[in-house]
């Protein structure tokens, strides 16, 4: 119990943003559905339309019939939410298990005399409980609305919820178990969040594909499996949460039987290597290396899938009328260019987490007392975070170039036509500013309000909601036309309207330069 | 011209919010000289270091660090000094080695040479990741950097923290060869037995204001010397009337050890009056540092 009390106090501000994120996120976009279509033949009409749109399949899944408002939010807000579920879930298990195991915290514990065993029993159970948070908090935010709008019920709600909890909990217990083979905590987070990627490729490739079967296979489809407002299948539920007992019993003897420490996937302890760098900028590019590989691949495997799977969507939409649900989520009249600005706007919004993260470094840096350290050596501190903005949007360049090339290349085989390599290239490329804005509201705040760099997180946040749920929220277009995503400027276009992408880039040097500025006048946080 | 001070503080006052750590202090380091800066924790040490590297703003005060003010120049000054910190933290995933290249690539100037060298009387296996090392080994990756940068000023602080008795020794021996190269040292330290050897001159501090600063004689002379005899009855009696008339009260007065504290000017007058009485045993010790050290951190305690 009192590991649990110690572990939840180390962590209430992280487990508290994400769930009052999670269920604001549940609970404030019910209504919208109830409205967004006047007429029972607009409802049909959208819903063919959305079962036959591959891009959102591919992303939230099949929608089912007959697609009432209670379904369409859980298939489309649902579908979000399994996907934040599961980053939270990876984020809280590594730092319940393997960062306390790195950070010597719990070393501390194990010496105070408490059974070996507790520290896991604890991390597991302070999992479920928020798992149990999960379910219960969603089920009020949803089940509130029953009654209020179309198809809501107490029991779907409680099993779409539900669905929601047990993803975080496999996603959280096979984290956990794979913790125990990763080293470090870096390591467990890579290898957690390469399972959520996997788990969506299966689920995806499941949707697309007619392979319904394969759902089963995948901890992100369990909408799919319980069928919340459709067949609210509870059942499910038990035969999962036997599998994340058998897992967090894995996790359990794998733990028992390494050392403190220890795993089983390590480097070689003796690398004769060298750093040859010179300035601020050639350490942090090469500090970001290995994450900048990691993340070119994920993007551009993410962009491939996309542009793979979306064939059928520009088909489907060439033959005929594209409007009504549809037509809000690609917003534009040549399908194509609906397409890539989708595709785009998802990548863009992975990358620019890829850029955030990156500028965060420097608060971790300095916490640590690492840029104390080369300050002392003679760096002037405004260079340092320079650097860390630079490295973070030549990063997000070379990710975003090669999901570009990637993205093209697929895209003029699969969905062919005039230009369309050239659209897909210059639109998922085109994403460079948006990322550089928010690479650079993370500098200003590291600059002028460091003890605040989650915040860092907040403006991501709302261009995304803006962009995948402005049309839903009944944000005017003019609006929407605003975001961060939107701004590219299209190569087909005779007149091609540069001014989106400049401002960006206007925006973000400003307050790259404030940032500079605000840390050359404060204080290092200790170290 | 005058060569400026290695550093040179007066009136340093540095707040965080409400709390003063560091209120009103002097602190002057001459050029050449091993410098200790003692303190109980929580003085005020290293938030002072803070300042003198620019990393923290003063609230107050003039600050002087190889002649240049830390709050505008501190790039310039910083180039010229080698820092040690505390708690050293260095990028996990890096090796020793590539955080020497990493140091000496963004100072922009290194010796080589000096590196090896360091690295090999510290006995550091550069080829280990840092994730890999103990406290001590970064503490010795931090070290090795410092000593082997061609820099005029090294300032550190608590640096043997973590380093075996062995270690320790190399670390004089490295202080000692810097000041013979004509470098100065800034020494924050608790460990007094190396100061004591160490420091030609001290600054001790207490709850951000200065206590005590002079060169390490000085002080000692300062402060009351211990002397010792044993003492038969009858001489007990004579000594005890004697010290009363020298203004000493002598606690217990009958006792046949007799232990006592005096101030430097007192300490021939006692020594005769001990010789007089012909007691046994006579010993007279200056004050350690220790005792300097105590006398000033018991009053916080109080």
């Amino acid at each position: 119990m009192t590991i649990m009390r110690l572990l939840l106090h180390r962590h209430r501000l992280m487990i508290g943003a994400w769930l009052l994120l999670l269920l604001t996120l549940l609970g404030g976009t019910v209504w919208a559905y109830q409205d967004t279509y006047l007429t029972p033949e607009q409802r049909d009409a959208a819903v063919a339309l959305a079962r036959a749109d591959t891009a959102t399949t591919l992303l939230y899944g099949e929608l089912p019939l007959p697609g009432t408002p209670a379904q369409m939010y859980a298939w489309e807000i649902g579908g979000i939410t399994t996907i934040l579920v599961s980053v939270f879930a990876v984020l809280l298990a590594v730092a319940l298990t393997r960062a306390a195991e790195d950070d010597g915290t719990l070393e501390l514990i194990r010496s105070c005399g408490v059974d070996p065993r507790n520290p896991l029993r604890a991390a597991v159970a302070v999992l479920a409980g928020v798992a149990a948070a999960l379910t219960i908090g969603g089920s009020v935010v949803i089940g509130a609305w029953a009654g209020g709008v179309d198809g809501v019920t107490w029991l779907g709600a409680t099993m779409l919820a539900a669905a929601l909890g047990l993803t975080f909990l496999l996603v959280s217990v096979v984290t956990v178990t794979l913790a125990q083979l990763a080293s470090t905590a870096p390591t467990a987070r890579l290898l957690g969040l390469a399972i959520v990627v996997a788990a969506f490729g299966l689920r995806a490739v499941a949707d697309v594909r007619d392979a319904g079967a394969l759902n089963w296979l995948s901890p992100l489809a369990l909408r799919a499996s319980i069928r919340p407002f459709t067949d609210d299948r509870w059942w499910v539920l038990g035969v999962y949460l036997a599998v994340a007992a058998v897992l967090a019993w894995l996790a359990a003897v794998l733990c028992g039987r390494r050392e403190y420490g220890a795993g089983l996937i390590t480097r070689s302890g003796i690398r004769d290597v060298r750093l040859p760098v010179r300035s601020a900028l050639g350490l942090r590019l090469r500090l970001a290396r290995r994450s900048t590989m990691i993340w070119t691949a994920g993007v551009a495997g993410l962009g491939a899938l996309f542009t793979a799977m979306g064939s059928g969507v520009v088909e489907q939409s060439r033959d005929g009328d594209v409007g009504g649900f549809l037509g809000a989520q690609l917003d534009t009249t040549d399908p194509v260019v609906g397409y890539c600005a989708y595709t785009a706007t998802l990548l863009g919004m992975v990358v620019s987490a890829y850029a955030i993260l990156q500028v965060l470094h420097h608060r971790q840096d300095e916490t640590a007392g690492r840029t104390g350290l080369i300050v002392a050596g003679g760096v002037r501190r405004w260079a340092l975070l320079l650097a860390q903005v630079t490295a973070a949007v030549a990063g997000s360049a070379i990710i975003l170039v090669i999901a570009a090339v990637t993205g093209a290349a697929i895209a003029s085989v699969t969905i062919g036509g005039d230009s369309t390599a050239l659209r897909m290239f210059t639109y998922i490329a085109g994403q460079w500013p948006a990322t550089a804005v928010m690479a650079a509201s993370a500098a200003l705040l590291a600059g002028i309000w460091p003890r605040a760099t989650g915040l860092a997180w907040l403006p991501l946040l709302a261009a995304g909601t803006l962009a995948l749920l402005g049309p839903l929220l009944n944000v005017p277009q003019q609006i929407r036309d605003l975001g961060p995503f939107q701004q590219v400027a299209d190569p087909v276009t005779v007149n091609a309207d540069w001014s989106g992408p400049a401002v960006l880039l206007l925006i973000a040097a400003t307050m790259t330069a404030c940032g500079l500025a605000g840390i050359n006048r404060r204080d290092l946080l200790a170290g | 011209m005058i060569t400026p001070m290695a550093v040179e503080v007066q009136g340093l006052v540095k707040r965080f919010g409400r709390f003063t750590a560091v209120d009103g202090l002097d602190l002057t380091v001459v050029p050449g000289a091993v410098h200790g800066f003692l303190g109980p924790n929580g003085a005020g040490k290293t938030t002072t270091i803070r300042v003198l590297l620019g990393l923290y703003r003063p609230a107050a005060g003039s600050i002087r660090v190889l002649g240049m003010d830390p709050a505008r120049q501190s790039a310039a000054i910083n180039r010229r000094i080698s820092y040690v910190p505390g708690d050293v933290h260095l990028w996990p995933n890096l090796t020793g080695h590539q955080c020497l290249d990493a140091l000496a690539g963004l100072r922009g100037a290194r010796d080589e040479a000096a590196e090896r060298r360091l690295t090999d009387d510290f006995a550091l296996d550069v080829r280990k990741s840092v994730r890999a090392y103990s406290k001590g080994n970064r503490q010795k990756v931090i070290l090795v950097a410092a000593f082997a940068a061609p820099t005029d000023l090294l300032i550190l602080d608590e640096p043997t923290t973590g380093l075996d008795p062995l270690m320790e020794e190399v670390f004089r021996r490295c202080v000692g060869d810097a000041v013979a190269a004509g470098r100065t040292v800034l020494l924050s330290s608790h460990i007094l037995g190396e100061v004591e050897q160490l420091c030609d001159a001290v600054t001790i501090v207490k709850d951000g204001r200065l206590v005590e600063s002079g060169r390490l004689a000085d002080l000692r002379h300062l402060a009351a010397s211990r002397i010792t005899a044993q003492l038969t009855g009858t001489q007990s009696t004579t000594v005890t009337s004697g010290l009363r008339e020298l203004g000493l009260a002598n606690g217990d007065g009958a006792g046949t050890d007799l232990v006592l504290s005096v101030p430097r000017t007192q300490v021939l007058p006692v020594l005769a009056l001990l010789a007089r009485a012909e007691a046994g045993d006579i010993t007279c010790t200056p004050a350690s540092l220790e005792e300097l050290f105590l006398r000033h951190y018991r009053v916080a305690a109080r």
